[in-house]
């Protein structure tokens, strides 16, 4: 009988004796550690040199790429190191690269490749998120890989610069590259090159950033010939499994912190990009028994018609951020992270599609609701360590137009709602602008956006009672405001808005959901006015709803009662000069009841504008008197009257 | 919210295969021994993808202990456009 690991796997690492250890991994502890510590640095070493040099704003202001170190082809390509980066990546990358190289043939790589693919199906993500793989050789021996995956900024396909979830097929996607060499013996491959430039818009910021990358990889490559001279082959490739067994340990003891049992959830998005008539769920049944997990996501809903699905790997990245997240945060993440945990997942499904009709480009929609359902899922057995949910939806936001000397111009990711709250935990509240749990990227200095394209990012700021509210108050909505000088075309993908996504955990309450709109300057003309768009309720009567369940006549939002909008019920929108749109994203899930939250807390709430005077009253059984406006010191809470209210509310909650 | 009705459609499931004893024999299963008042009925065989990619696993349900776990396919269930291309 074979079992799913050796033997040893049961002995902790602590425990081995240093003859043990030795032989296990053909050196000492120390060097060992020391060696997975330098992967670890290489690979960062490897992202600043790309961010310091980058063109590309994708690149340069979202961070939009990771690099990673993997094991030669008898080891199965384990990833023993990845970088502080783009965690989309990460999952991706381990598979994506045996996938490739693999398929290319590892007995025809040479010293001095490059290999590249970025085929959604064979290498995660979309097929701007070229995989760019160096093979090391240590003499004639194949020994290890880095990679840089970095997002390119176009790589065809119907839609400038990509992102929308309304392309049918992989046809109008974008150009899909299999395995291929893009350098060779140190020397661009001029047809790999012709291919992708022939293919792609904006070539002129590609080809430097591409150029950027290899040297990265070189920088990348040397470092590690370096460990390799220094400490010897046999104990670089100890470290590299001794840096995956140790992330694999990490997670077994966190699995086996819950308690044994099968654990369900759904969570889901609004639609796809050719009607409304679709709703897409996702089905979660973890089963976890002693140090081991099942994730099966067995009924969950078919691939969609246009480009919002995600494929196998993307799934397996979120997987992997959720678990990490909630039971093994502090040790690196690897290929080990996944060793005790198998996914089971059909294929067609609308976080596992298949080519060529189940079009895969903004993955993260569908696979962060992969994330929420685990949190979900595991509510229960994490108890008082269960934390919320997060916004939910990146609610991308591109936009391209023709500047007035001819130039082409292309926005991406940087004024739509990219960037929100998180949930609550049991530790503190939430932080309110960061990006979903399954990314981690920069948010894009709005004097670059504004210097280097005819938009001016007018608002970023915080919607009261938008929060989850809990004893840890979940993060606010962000609503972001863009004013756009010139004709424009928009691209607005917010796929989470008819219900929050930042689900409340421990008898905290779920944040609100957001939306989107277009302001026609003949309603608000910021230009002519001088001012900002107001925030009252009375100005969204004149606005076209993008997305988002709203009161029909008002147009405000209306989780409750409201109807939902669309965001594909126009494609594409045009806007004329001095048009307005405005995100305004999910809020954060909060953590505990919030009658138990401190009163003082909740006024101090009051005063920075997460919470209105109402809202603590309704939420929290908090009577705050005063004038936050215009005397915002002068706040205080009226104990008596909030004792009252909070009895009240225990007596309707039945405590 | 009042909205219009939307379809949620079923997806596709993952079908968990039957093991027989003689194949649980034949991986070197004792079921007396190693899984003592279980019987084969208790395994189940499908693909899984995990650390190191996709495996085909035939598995104790009750305890997931593995008792086989073999390199799958590469790409698990997923078929490329240009599969099964023959340029010969």
């Amino acid at each position: 009988m074979t079992t799913t690991h050796p033997e040893w796997d049961s002995t902790s690492l602590k425990d081995l004796t240093e003859e043990e250890f030795a032989h296990r991994y053909s050196t000492d502890r120390f060097t060992a550690s020391v060696l997975g510590s330098r992967m670890r640095y290489v690979v960062q070493h490897m992202c600043t040199g790309l961010l310091a040099n980058a063109f590309s704003m994708i690149l340069r202001d979202w961070y939009d790429f990771a690099a990673t170190i993997s094991g030669p082809p008898e080891q199965n390509y384990p990833m023993s190191a990845v970088s502080n980066s783009l965690t989309l990546f990460l999952g991706t990358m381990d598979d994506g690269l045996r996938n490739t190289v693999e398929e290319y043939g590892p007995e025809n790589l040479r010293k001095g490749d490059v290999l590249i693919c970025n085929d959604p199906y064979r290498a995660g993500n979309h097929v701007n998120d070229v995989l760019f793989i160096r093979p090391i050789f240590a003499g004639d021996r194949l020994v290890s890989f880095v990679t840089l995956r970095a997002h390119q900024l176009d790589m065809g396909g119907v839609v400038p610069a990509g992102f929308s979830g309304t392309k049918r097929n992989v046809y109008e996607n974008g150009l899909v590259l299999g395995p291929m060499l893009l350098y060779s013996d140190d020397q661009p491959v001029a047809s790999t090159f012709n291919l992708i430039f022939d293919n792609a818009r904006f070539c002129a910021l590609l080809l430097p950033d591409i150029k950027t990358i290899y040297q990265n990889l070189v920088l990348g490559e040397n470092l590690v010939n370096g460990s390799i001279d220094r400490y010897g082959v046999d104990a670089y490739l100890g470290a590299t499994r001794y840096s995956c067994d140790v992330s694999a340990e990490a997670m077994r003891d966190g699995l086996r912190s819950l308690p044994d049992g099968v654990y369900e959830a759904e969570e889901g998005i609004d639609c796809d990009g050719i009607d409304d008539d679709i709703e897409y769920r996702l089905k979660v049944k973890i089963t976890k028994v002693g140090s081991k997990a099942e994730v099966d996501f067995s009924g969950t809903s078919p691939e969609a018609r246009t480009s919002i699905n995600a494929s196998v790997l993307d799934t397996k990245t979120a997987v992997g951020v959720a678990m990490k997240f909630l039971i093994d945060p502090e040790t690196p993440f690897n290929s080990g992270s996944y060793r005790d945990i198998d996914i089971i997942l059909p294929a067609g499904t609308f976080i596992s599609a298949t080519p060529p009709d189940g079009a895969v480009f903004i993955y993260w929609e569908s696979s962060d609701p992969v994330v929420l359902a685990i949190f979900r899922a595991l509510e229960s057995a994490l108890g008082e360590r269960a934390v919320g949910g997060d916004y939910g939806s990146l609610s991308i936001h591109n936009a391209n137009g023709v500047a007035a000397d001819g130039t082409p111009w292309v926005t991406t990711a940087q004024c739509g709602g990219e960037h929100g709250p998180w949930g609550a935990t049991k530790d503190a509240d939430a932080d309110n602008y960061s990006v979903i749990y399954s990314a981690n990227n920069l948010d894009p200095a709005t004097e670059a956006i504004e210097s280097d394209f005819p938009v001016v990012i007018l608002r970023k700021g915080y919607v009261p009672d938008t929060c989850g509210a809990g004893t840890n108050r979940g993060g606010a909505g962000v609503m972001k405001d863009s004013l756009w000088l010139t004709d424009t075309e928009h691209w607005s993908s917010p796929l989470h808005t008819k219900r929050g996504s930042g689900v409340g955990v421990y008898g905290g309450s779920t944040g609100r959901a957001g939306g989107v709109w277009v302001f026609d300057p003949q309603h608000f003309n910021v230009t002519k006015k001088k001012d900002l768009l107001p925030t009252t309720s009375e100005i969204y009567a004149g606005s076209t709803p993008v997305a988002g369940v709203l009161d029909p006549e008002k147009k405000t939002l209306d989780p409750e009662n409201g109807v939902y909008y669309y965001f594909a019920a126009t494609q594409t929108w045009r806007t004329k000069p001095n048009a307005v749109f405005r995100y305004i994203t999910n809020g954060g899930g909060g953590w505990g009841d919030p009658v138990d939250r401190d009163p003082e807390r909740v006024k101090r709430d009051v005063r920075d504008e997460y919470i209105t005077i109402d809202g603590a009253y309704r939420d929290y059984g908090v009577v705050v008197v005063g004038d936050p406006a215009h005397d915002p010191e002068g706040l205080r809470v009226d104990m008596d009257a909030t004792t009252a209210r909070r009895t009240e509310m225990a007596r309707q909650n039945g405590r | 919210m009042s909205e219009k009705e939307t379809k949620v459609p079923e997806g596709p499931s993952v079908q968990r295969e039957a093991v027989t004893e003689n194949e649980l024999r034949a991986l070197g299963v004792d079921l007396a021994r190693d899984f003592p008042g279980s019987t084969a009925d208790d395994f189940k065989s499908y693909p899984v993808l995990s650390e190191g990619g996709w495996f085909k696993v035939v598995k104790h349900q009750k305890t997931l202990q593995t008792v086989s776990r073999e390199p799958w396919a590469l790409l698990g269930p997923v078929s490329l456009t240009s599969e099964g291309l023959e340029l010969d």
